[in-house]
């Protein structure tokens, strides 16, 4: 089932004066449970097909529609309460509230829809041990590694239970390790508790995971291989 | 959720949130403790104005006001007092007679105000036996005949002392000059130079005596139980005695009043001017906050936090770095206050200059409850106004931008 259908999708910049197309024409679809990574070089248009995705960023045409939802239409108000309620983000620099502990962090989402208390409580520290971080709910960002504030960032991703989780190059600050451990984690969430993975990525490793690649290239599909 | 992520926020960076902290609490210190020696020096001023001199409410002559001529008296004015004194709201009440004059003495003469009195009746009324020291006689008291209390400035312009004889002079009723003889029984010293150049006091009987009952009393001075019962009494004296003039002590002495208001208004601009220029370095350190926190804004954006909860929360935060400072402001003023309160501030190296003024050389700082409660406002309207440009700054930020944003 399509959870996401992308038609026609342009985004250029600069349209007054010389035009730039991020994207040119895009047409994709994705479907729930899948582990995809865009890939392409720097300028390609990844980014900005996942800000589109994101709805953070509007196109200058074309039409994205989630879960029968065309949100190139919504307004922005509307756009992010449909984030909260529908898109989880991993960000490559992880972007966690500093002055909140981990949990706080993972909680704050739910905060944010409106989740009562306990419910909030028992997802949190469910997360956190999903993504194994169950010792470390109390410690704030700067006392965990940048392996483990990713996987706080996944967590806090999936608290929203989201219809999927958009990552941007979310190995990319981090040792080799930390970047297998997190993509393990990402890989055994997908599998099985069946949640859709979106990332823009260049690290082989991720692309060596996936099970669809789309490649764009001056901000078109080139290729999108599923294997 | 949002109250807990802005006071967080307020310690991310200790120290710089301690210098704004600081800066407001010094400030506000500084603004409420000059307002309260302000507040001290005029209320001194009013308390002294009300219990020495004019008390709540005077009655007069009508006629007596324009010119200050004896003849110009209150028929029956102690079967008046004596109705005045039974009226509710009403503490005391004392009869003056009122005529200007002469004092002389064998080395100088000055013009005053003689003002005759029943001396324990004016006890009651007025404080005037507590403004002679120790060592300066006593009020009306003991054998001496015809007794008069001068002040210490008319004392020494005089070069009298205790036990001294002087002269006074003034013109009778019936147009001829009536004089007579006194021994300096005591001297008395105010705050306020001008009334202590101006009035000289004597006995009633001792005045009658020498003028033979023709000059009647001229004033009827009236002092409450509670200032707030002030127009209703007021009110009901004029209902009762149309004829007569019944005057306020704002309408006796509208300098007063003047100064009492213009110093409270005065005092209401300096911390509005200390809070605009602490509400000038608020906007500059959350402009900075905000500016650093850029991605993190950004981020929360991304994530679904509305604009609403953005604005609320860097409002929050600014408030709460204002009130913060604020309170301990407000909290170290008072501390100080109390101190400076008990013990008072000797004001005595420009005591010239503040007696010429009616000021006691001896300040004791004070500050009503309402002007806490007023200056909370102030700091809170602060710390709304400070937040306004950094909030609004964060709410124009794009989350696909800020982001990205090292």
């Amino acid at each position: 089932m399509n959870i996401i259908e992308i038609k026609n999708l342009t985004k250029i910049y600069d349209k007054e004066t010389i035009p730039v197309y991020a994207l040119n024409n895009v047409s994709i679809s994705f479907q729930s449970g899948e582990f995809t990574t865009i890939v392409g070089p720097s300028g390609s248009g990844k980014t900005t097909l996942l800000n589109m995705l994101g709805g953070l960023d509007k196109p200058t045409e074309g039409e994205i529609i989630i879960d029968h939802i065309n949100i190139t239409k919504l307004r922005s108000r509307q756009l992010i309460d449909f984030r909260l309620r529908n898109i989880g983000f991993v960000f490559q620099s992880f972007n966690l509230i500093p002055v909140l502990t981990a949990k706080e962090n993972v909680e704050f989402i739910m905060q944010l829809q409106g989740t009562p208390k306990g419910l909030r409580e028992n997802r949190t520290n469910e997360l956190l041990r999903s993504v194994g971080l169950g010792d470390r709910v109390d410690a704030r960002p700067n006392k965990l590694s940048g392996g483990q504030q990713q996987r706080v960032a996944v967590a806090r991703a999936l608290a929203s239970k989201p219809k999927f989780i958009l990552a941007d190059e979310p190995t990319a600050n981090l040792d080799s390790k930390s970047a297998e451990n997190l993509l393990e984690i990402m890989e055994q969430l997908n599998k099985e508790e069946n949640i859709t993975f979106i990332f823009s990525t260049h690290d082989a490793r991720v692309v060596a995971k996936a099970r669809r690649i789309v490649t764009l290239e001056d901000g078109k599909i080139v290729s999108d291989i599923a294997k | 959720m949002i109250p807990k992520i802005a006071f967080k926020n307020v310690w991310r960076n200790k120290e710089r949130s301690l210098i704004v902290i600081i800066a407001i609490t010094l400030a506000l210190t500084g603004g409420i403790f000059t307002a309260s020696i302000m507040t001290g020096m005029v209320d001194q001023k009013f308390r002294s104005g009300i219990n020495n001199e004019v008390s709540h409410i005077q009655i007069h002559n009508p006629d007596f006001l324009k010119n200050y001529e004896p003849q110009y008296s209150i028929v029956s004015a102690d079967s008046l007092a004596e109705v005045i004194s039974r009226m509710p709201d009403v503490k005391s009440v004392a009869v003056r007679t009122r005529v200007p004059g002469m004092i002389s003495s064998p080395n100088a003469a000055s013009g005053v105000q003689i003002i005759g009195i029943n001396p324990e009746k004016e006890k009651k009324v007025t404080q005037l036996y507590k403004t002679i020291c120790d060592s300066c006689g006593v009020y009306f008291t003991g054998p001496r005949k015809n007794p008069i209390l001068v002040s210490k400035r008319v004392a020494d312009k005089l070069k009298v002392r205790l036990k001294s004889k002087v002269v006074i002079r003034f013109q009778n009723t019936d147009g001829n000059i009536s004089e007579a003889a006194f021994s300096v029984t005591g001297i008395y010293q105010t705050s306020n130079n001008a009334f202590d150049d101006a009035n000289i006091f004597v006995r009633s009987n001792d005045f009658n005596n020498i003028t033979g009952s023709m000059i009647k009393p001229h004033e009827i001075a009236i002092l409450l139980t509670d200032i707030d019962n002030l127009p209703e009494v007021q009110s009901a004296l004029k209902q009762k005695f149309p004829g007569l003039d019944v005057e306020n002590w704002q309408e006796i002495q509208p300098e007063m009043g003047l100064i009492t208001s213009a110093i409270s208004l005065e005092i209401y601009i300096i911390l509005g001017i200390i809070l605009l220029a602490l509400a000038f370095g608020i906007v500059n350190t959350m402009l900075m906050i905000v500016f650093e926190r850029t991605r993190e804004l950004g981020m929360l954006m991304a994530v679904g936090m509305s604009k609403a909860r953005i604005f609320s929360m860097i409002m929050l935060e600014t408030i709460l770095l204002t009130f913060i400072g604020g309170i301990i402001g407000m909290v170290l003023s008072a501390f100080l206050i109390n101190i400076f309160h008990k013990h008072g501030i000797d004001m005595s190296s420009v005591s010239r200059g503040l007696g010429a003024f009616g000021f006691d050389p001896k300040i004791y700082p004070f500050i009503t409850k309402t002007f806490y409660l007023n200056l909370s406002v102030m700091i809170l309207s602060t710390g709304i106004l400070s937040a306004i440009i950094p909030a609004r700054k964060a709410l124009k930020l794009k989350p696909v931008e800020a982001i990205r944003i090292e």
